[in-house]
């Protein structure tokens, strides 16, 4: 169904981040918001995708933001390298979706409430760091990949699933080797992604704790919020909600500050 | 969200966190109708991977938990949660717990007569009286043995005495029990399970269309467990009157086992047994008995009343078999299949060792057999992706062959639905040799095709 080599043409077929990208995560890296606009400002589709994004209410703005240097402004330099990184990771999302029942609005309003939330999270465990903010745009990769990879077998997936409780990344990792989080790392990879970012998504799947203390934290609470997102009705009706499996357990430590932090009642 | 049924138990698991409105998110009315149709005897919601739930997020369940034993008379309930989820479950619901709740799903087995490991030894505690009376009868009738603890301290003494017991049960309630005629395979004996009062309402509750093709499929010992039975009324007697004369033009055996005459017409017996229906006082009497096992048809199947043709229309539809089977192969094992040959004869397998089978019928619209035979090495290659490790544990592989045909038979019913042909498919069968298949095929014609995956030979045989 899925060999080694599919995923192989798969990760081939990832373009490599755009020149303006580039620059533009460049400039932010060295804290050049002005530069950092200017380099945006050539690249059409991304000031679309940071005006749509920013104007969504989950980022609370009275008024509507539609320049670039306005919208980097408004963010600082962290949030606005974790919007460009969530650019990023749209560049692979399919102009239709099969597997899942997503469009680009909803899959835009995942990123947009994942990222809002991430903000959330770090702010109560007292982290100010960007690569750990822009650590989150990768989560939804394993999305697209699981799109990517799956969409022509969506009946055999179905019908496998009927007789057996089997999430799509250990069919995957069964099938090749290989499961939807190491192909994220090798997408972030190929973007040149700060290495923090690699660790902390591959310990997000709650199968691969790593072996540092900090990164598991983190790796735990991306988990749970994403299982929390993926909880919204929305969401599951687009049937995102099982794609991968839930460790419960692996997040038993942290639910209940995590209950605080979301205001669960 | 659709339910996994495993051994007549269909298991529902949400992830995440369970709300108003999640919980209606999960169930749309065509899941709810696809539980239905499934016919399972047990329908559980897990809540293993549920971290947060309210009752506004149990409703939606609970509602389909209502509609499914309406249709289907089977027992429901959630399961797989520990000691705080079970006190918040039954605060919410408290005198309105119709369901039922089992710590585990592996003690909600226990309380399925579908369960094919029975004998063991369970220690059961509940804080009512009745609950602690009612699981252990239950369990006594599904063939474990229970020991009641009769208070807390009782029990936490007991469960500190290593290796006593099988199972022990604890924050477990049962709601109201299914009524449903279970069933479970036995070998090749298909074993029902009767219970209470039986009139015309087993008409209903007995799957006709299940029995009939397990006929079909070459299944020839049915035994039902009438342990529970209390009494039976004359539209009883004549539907098992009915049931014995239909088997008897396939050479089926039908036995009663632990049918006690106490409170049924004594002549009902005579009028039953002239139709051909054995009785006996122990399961045993008949599971323990090679002999009789082999003289009541149990493994020597042939099959005496179908001898149908293969017709134009299942040859028409040939390719949506193959399509199917190839395509699932192929997803399971990631090699490539090819053709080497079709042929229109009686079964042939060049070489035997090495090998076992596997075959599921389907009914409706059109009907037959699709048979696999796989060399081992390939049936246990397949079934890797749904076990997630290699085994050589041949019982596991021959129950994952099963899933895996269940497969093969859900492709078809929706390759053919595509065509509107509509197609039920029964519980697949697995024989562990290729002399126990040939019991029930080699008489009959079918078209034979044989395929190479990789180097390994395997044989696709489509019959009627």
């Amino acid at each position: 169904m899925i060999t080694k080599e599919t995923i192989d043409n798969f990760i081939d077929k990832i373009p490599p981040a755009p020149h303006a990208l580039k620059e533009t995560l460049m400039h932010l890296n060295a804290e050049d918001l002005t530069k950092a606009a200017k380099s945006a400002a050539q690249d059409r589709a991304l000031n679309n995708y940071l005006k749509v994004l920013v104007n969504k209410p989950i980022y609370g703005f009275r008024n509507e933001v539609s320049e670039v240097s306005q919208i980097f402004g408004i963010l600082g330099v962290n949030r606005s390298q974790q919007a460009v990184y969530n650019y990023m990771t749209t560049l692979l999302s399919p102009s239709k979706w099969v597997l899942f029942k997503l469009n680009r609005v909803l899959f835009y309003n995942l990123q947009a409430e994942l990222s809002v939330k991430w903000q959330k999270i770090l702010k109560h465990l007292n982290i100010e760091d960007k690569d750990l903010l822009s650590s989150i745009s990768l989560l939804p990769a394993s999305i697209i990949v699981s799109e990517a990879l799956f969409n022509d077998k969506k009946k055999d997936i179905e019908i496998l699933r009927s007789v057996n409780a089997i999430d799509l990344n250990t069919i995957l990792k069964r099938l090749s080797g290989l499961d939807l989080f190491d192909i994220c790392e090798q997408i972030a990879l190929k973007w040149e992604m700060p290495q923090q970012i690699v660790k902390i998504i591959q310990s997000s799947s709650g199968t691969k704790p790593s072996q540092d203390e900090e990164i598991d934290k983190l790796g735990k609470w991306m988990h749970l919020l994403l299982f929390y997102t993926l909880s919204q009705p929305q969401y599951i009706e687009a049937q995102l909600n099982d794609f991968i499996d839930f460790q419960v357990e692996y997040v038993g430590d942290i639910y209940e500050d995590f209950e605080q932090v979301m205001e669960i009642s | 969200m659709r339910a996994v049924v495993k051994n007549g138990v269909g298991i529902f698991t949400p992830q995440g966190f369970l709300d108003g409105s999640s919980g209606n998110a999960f169930l749309s009315i065509d899941d709810i109708n696809a539980t239905i149709s499934q016919n399972a005897d047990m329908v559980l919601v897990s809540l293993k991977k549920v971290i947060f739930f309210n009752r506004n997020g149990l409703d939606s369940f609970v509602k389909m938990f209502q509609k499914v034993r309406t249709s289907n008379h089977c027992t429901v309930g959630f399961c797989d949660y520990n000691t705080k989820k079970y006190t918040a479950i039954v605060n919410f619901y408290k005198n309105d717990l119709t369901f039922s709740l089992f710590q585990s799903q592996e003690i909600a087995t226990l309380f399925s007569a579908s369960y094919k490991n029975q004998n063991k030894n369970v220690l059961l505690y509940n804080a009512d009286k009745s609950q602690r009376a009612a699981m252990a009868i239950e369990l006594h009738d599904n063939g474990h043995n229970p020991i009641i603890a009769q208070t807390e301290k009782e029990f936490n003494e007991k469960v500190d005495v290593e290796n006593a017991y099988d199972v022990i049960i604890k924050d477990t309630f049962l709601g109201q029990m299914g009524q449903k005629v279970a069933t479970r395979v036995t070998g090749n004996a298909i074993i029902y399970t009767i219970s209470s009062f039986l009139d015309a309402e087993i008409g209903n509750t007995f799957n006709i269309a299940y029995h009939n093709n397990s006929l079909n499929v070459g299944f020839r010992l049915f035994i039902f467990d009438a342990y529970k039975v209390i009494s039976m009324n004359v539209h009883a007697l004549n539907f098992f009157s009915k049931l014995a004369t239909g088997g008897a033009e396939y050479n089926a055996s039908i036995c009663f086992v632990g049918m006690s005459f106490d409170k049924t017409p004594k002549e009902f017996k005579e009028n039953l047994e002239d139709s051909g229906i054995m009785f006996f006082n122990q399961m045993d009497d008949i599971l323990q008995d090679k002999d009789l096992l082999e003289e009541l048809g149990a493994s020597s199947a042939a099959n005496i009343k179908d001898k149908r043709a293969i017709n134009k229309v299942t040859i028409t539809e040939l390719p949506n078999f193959i399509d199917a089977t190839v395509g699932t192969i192929e997803m399971m094992t990631n090699s490539k299949a090819v053709k080497e040959a079709v042929q229109i004869n009686k079964i042939a397998i060049d070489k035997k060792e090495d090998k076992i089978a596997s075959s599921i019928g389907f009914y409706g619209d059109m009907d037959g057999m699709v048979i696999l035979v796989f060399p081992t090495g390939i049936a246990k290659k397949a079934c890797e992706l749904l076990i997630g490790e290699e085994t050589d544990d041949k019982e596991l592989i021959l129950d994952t062959l099963a899933e895996l045909v269940n497969i093969v038979g859900g492709k078809v019913k929706t390759l053919l639905s595509d065509e509107n042909i509509s197609v039920d498919i029964t519980l697949p069968r697995t024989y562990p040799d290729i002399d126990s298949l040939l019991e029930i095929v080699q008489e009959k014609k079918g078209v034979q095709v044989d395929l190479a995956f990789n180097d390994d030979k395997f044989l696709f045989f489509l019959t009627r």
